[in-house]
C-alpha cells in the first residue's frame, strides 16, 4: 500500500506539469481547430531558453517563465500571423497538421545546430532537495513544478471565465459566426489565443527542463503524449487536459511500480482506447464542453 | 554455336575472376610504394560523431609512424571512405578498397552495426580485419576468424570487472543484496545481466531487476520500487541519459546505496556532472576501455601526439582504440617483417599485443581476453581504480552520502 500512495504522489506531481503543457495544445484546438503538433518542440524550446538563461545568466528557471513566457507569447503570435492564419477552408485542420509539423521539425533542426544533440539538464541548487511527508518522499522541484502548474492553470482558467478576452474566447469556441456578428473581432481573437497556447508550452518547458534531461529530440515522445492526454480530455476542454494528465501520471506511476516499467506508457493508452470506446467524446468533450 | 559462346563467355568470365583473385591475393605481398590502408568511416548521418573520432585517431598514427619512416619502410596512405553510418554502404567501400583500390590492409569502421557486414566482405578476400568499434555479439557471431577487436573486452564482457572487484572485496565489505534497473537496449541490459548472473552465484540475493524501456522519462517509479527493496549495490545497464535520471532519482528520493554501478553515462567525465550535480558523482562506479591517464603501452606518447595535433580538448576513446588498431599492425609488421594478410591474421592469433587500450589477445573469433577497467569517481574526479595493476586510485568504498 505504501508503495501505491508513493506512486500516486508521484503521479500526480508530474501529470500536473503535463497538464500544463497539455493545456495550450487544447485551447488552441477549442478555438480554432489547429492540432497544433509542434506544441512539444515549443516546449523544448523553452526549456533550452530558460537553461541558457540559468547556465550564463543564472537566472533561476522557475523565474526564467516571467521572461521566457512573454517572449514566447510574442512568437506564438508571429506564428499564427505567418503560418496559420492563412490556411483556410474545410482543410484548414489537417493542413494546419503539416504546418506545425513543418515548425517542429525546424525548431528542432535549429536546436541541433546551436546546442548540439547531448542532452541537457537545467540544475539550480535546490534541485536534489526533498521532504519526507508521513513517510512518503516529495521532490522539492517537483511540488514546486506541480504549484507552477497549477497556479498558471487557475490563471488561464480565470482569464477564460472572468475577462473580456475570455468571454469573446468562449464565444468563438461555441459559435465563430454568431460571435463575429455580436462584434467579436475572430482573427485578433485566434491569435491571441495562439500566443497564450505558446506561452503555456513555454512556462510548461522551463519547469521541464529542471525535471528531465532534454535534447531537441525529446519533443516527439513529448506530443505523442500530450496528443493522447488532450483526447483523452475531450479535445478543446481545460478540465479535461488537467484530470488526463493527471490520470496519465497516476496510472503509470503505479503500473511501473506494481508491474513492470514496460507496461508503464502502453496502460495509459489501454486506458485511453477503452475510455474512446465507451465515450468517443473524451472525459469532457464537446456536449459537455466547460472551457 | 550459341552454347559455345555462353561457354567461351563462362570461360572468359571464370578466367577473368581468376586473374582477378590472384592479383588481389598475390598484392600485399609482392608490391612496394606507399602502404595502403582501406578505412570505411561515417563521417556523416548518426555515427558522425564518433566516426570523425575514429578518423583522427587513425591519422594520428599514420602521421606517428610516417614520421619515424613508415611500416617496413614504406609510408602509410590512409584510404578513408564516408558510409553515411550505413551497413551496406560500409560494405560496398570494403569491397571497392580490396577489389579496386587494391589496398594492403583494411582497418574497421565505427560501432557493431557497420563493423558486421564489413568483417564478413573482408573475411571473404582474406583480409585481417582489425576494428576499434565492433564489439557487440552480431560481430563475433559469425565466428570470423580474421577479426580482431582492439578493446579490451568485448562490450557484452564489458561490465565483468566490476562484479569481479565486489568478489575480490573482504566477505564484510560485499554487497548482501543487489537490485538491477536496467535500460532495454543490447548494449545496456544485457551487460548487467551478466553482473548479476555473476554475483547470483556467488551468493549475493537480487532484491529486484527490471528492464524499462528507452521512452522511460520518469524513473522516480522506478528507483521508488528499488529502494523499497533497500539493495546494498544498485546495478544498473544503462545508456547516458537514463543513467542520469536514475542517479537525480536517488538523490531526490534520499536512496543512497553502498554500491552503484552504471555501465554507461559515469563514464562520461564531461556530461555526468553537469546532469547530476558535481557533489553528488562521488563512489560511482562505471567502466571504460581507455583512459587519458592510463599506463597503457605507448599511451602518454600518444595523448602528447594528440593534443599536439588536435588541440586540448578531451579525446574521445574512440580515437584512442583507433590508434590501437595502427599500434597492432605495426607491431606484426616488426615481428614478422611482413604486412601480409594471412601472416598477420595467423601472427595476431598468438601473444599478445601491447597498445594504448592495453595489452591485447584475441581467441579464434576475435574477441578480446582482457577487462575493461572498472572506474569510479573519487573527490569529483574519475580514476580507473581496478584491477588494480592499471589502478591509479584506491577504490572508495562504501559510497559516501549523496552530496559528500
Amino acid at each position: 500500500m505504501h508503495q501505491i500512495v508513493q506512486a500516486i504522489i508521484l503521479g500526480v506531481l508530474i501529470g500536473g506539469v503535463y497538464a500544463l503543457m497539455a493545456s495550450g495544445l487544447t485551447l488552441v484546438f477549442g478555438i480554432m481547430k489547429v492540432i497544433n503538433v509542434a506544441q512539444g518542440a515549443l516546449v523544448i524550446l523553452a526549456a533550452y531558453l530558460s537553461y541558457w538563461l540559468f547556465s550564463h545568466l543564472g537566472i533561476d528557471p522557475f523565474l526564467s517563465i516571467l521572461v521566457v513566457a512573454p517572449a514566447m507569447f510574442v512568437l506564438g503570435v508571429a506564428v499564427q500571423l505567418v503560418f496559420v492564419r492563412s490556411l483556410r477552408g474545410p482543410d484548414a485542420s489537417e493542413l494546419s497538421l503539416l504546418v506545425t509539423w513543418a515548425l517542429a521539425l525546424g525548431i528542432e533542426g535549429v536546436l541541433s545546430v546551436f546546442f548540439k544533440t547531448t542532452f541537457r539538464s537545467t540544475l539550480p541548487s535546490y534541485a536534489d532537495r526533498s521532504w519526507d511527508v508521513l513517510g512518503y518522499n516529495v521532490g522539492f522541484v517537483r511540488v514546486l513544478a506541480f504549484g507552477t502548474s497549477a497556479v498558471l492553470l487557475i490563471l488561464l482558467s480565470l482569464l477564460l471565465t472572468r475577462t473580456r478576452f475570455g468571454r469573446a474566447v468562449r464565444a468563438t469556441v461555441q459559435n465563430p459566426t454568431a460571435a463575429t456578428l455580436l462584434g467579436v473581432d475572430a482573427n485578433r481573437v485566434q491569435t491571441l489565443s495562439f500566443g497564450l497556447g505558446v506561452s503555456m508550452a513555454a512556462a510548461a518547458g522551463a519547469v521541464y527542463g529542471v525535471i528531465y534531461p532534454f535534447n531537441p529530440g525529446s519533443h516527439y515522445d513529448l506530443i505523442s503524449r500530450l496528443l493522447s492526454i488532450v483526447v483523452l480530455g475531450g479535445l478543446g476542454s481545460l478540465g479535461g487536459a488537467v484530470v488526463a494528465a493527471l490520470a496519465m501520471g497516476v496510472i503509470e506511476a503505479i503500473v511501473a511500480v506494481e508491474i513492470s516499467p514496460i507496461w508503464a506508457s502502453f496502460s495509459f493508452f489501454v486506458v485511453l482506447i477503452t475510455f474512446l470506446l465507451v465515450r468517443p467524446q473524451g472525459i469532457f468533450g464537446l456536449r459537455e464542453r466547460t472551457l | 554455336m550459341t552454347r559455345n559462346v555462353v561457354r567461351l563467355a563462362a570461360l572468359a568470365g571464370g578466367g577473368a575472376l581468376l586473374a582477378a583473385a590472384l592479383t588481389v591475393s598475390g598484392s600485399a605481398a609482392t608490391k612496394a610504394g606507399p602502404l595502403k590502408i582501406g578505412i570505411s568511416l561515417s563521417l556523416s548521418g548518426d555515427f558522425s560523431d564518433s566516426g570523425k573520432a575514429a578518423q583522427r585517431g587513425y591519422k594520428l598514427w599514420a602521421n606517428v609512424v610516417n614520421a619515424k619512416g613508415g611500416v617496413l619502410g614504406r609510408k602509410v596512405q590512409l584510404i578513408v571512405q564516408d558510409d553515411t553510418s550505413s551497413p551496406t554502404q560500409a560494405a560496398t567501400n570494403y569491397q571497392n578498397f580490396i577489389t579496386k583500390d587494391k589496398v594492403d590492409l583494411v582497418f574497421g569502421p565505427f560501432s557493431t552495426l557497420l563493423s558486421a557486414p564489413s568483417a564478413a566482405v573482408a573475411n571473404r578476400y582474406g583480409y585481417a580485419f582489425i576494428e576499434p568499434a565492433g564489439g557487440g555479439p552480431a560481430v563475433f557471431k559469425e565466428k570470423l576468424h580474421n577479426v580482431f577487436f582492439t578493446q579490451p573486452a568485448p562490450v557484452l564482457q564489458s561490465a565483468d570487472v566490476f562484479a569481479k572487484f565486489l568478489l575480490s572485496l573482504p566477505k564484510s565489505q560485499r554487497p548482501k543484496t543487489a537490485a538491477y534497473p536496467s535500460l532495454d537496449d543490447p548494449f545496456a541490459s544485457p551487460i548487467a545481466d551478466r553482473v548479476r548472473s555473476l554475483l547470483e552465484k556467488a551468493g549475493v540475493k537480487t532484491t529486484y531487476k527490471t528492464i524499462y524501456p528507452s521512452e522511460t522519462t520518469d524513473m522516480g517509479p522506478i528507483i521508488q520500487k528499488v529502494a523499497a527493496g533497500h539493495p546494498d549495490a544498485v546495478i544498473g545497464g544503462t545508456q547516458n541519459n537514463d543513467a542520469f535520471a536514475q542517479v537525480k532519482a536517488m538523490v531526490q528520493q534520499k536512496f543512497s546505496p553502498k554500491f552503484v554501478f552504471l555501465t554507461n553515462g559515469p563514464n562520461d567525465p564531461a556530461e555526468f556532472p553537469s546532469k547530476v550535480g558535481a557533489k553528488n558523482v562521488n563512489g560511482i562506479f562505471a567502466t571504460g576501455d581507455w583512459f587519458p591517464e592510463a599506463k597503457s603501452p605507448g599511451n602518454a606518447a600518444f595523448v602528447a601526439a594528440y593534443h599536439k595535433a588536435y588541440g586540448a580538448g578531451a579525446i574521445d576513446p574512440t580515437s584512442a582504440e583507433a590508434y590501437a588498431a595502427g599500434q597492432v599492425v605495426q607491431d606484426v609488421a616488426a615481428k614478422t617483417h611482413s604486412v601480409d594478410n594471412k601472416k598477420v591474421i595467423a601472427t595476431l592469433h598468438t601473444g599478445s599485443w601491447p597498445t594504448v587500450e592495453g595489452v591485447l589477445r584475441w581467441n579464434s573469433i576475435g574477441e578480446p581476453q582482457g577487462s575493461d577497467l572498472l572506474v569510479e569517481w573519487i573527490n569529483g574526479k574519475l580514476y580507473p581504480v581496478y584491477p588494480s595493476n592499471v589502478a591509479l586510485h584506491k577504490p572508495v568504498v562504501p559510497k559516501p552520502a549523496w552530496g559528500g
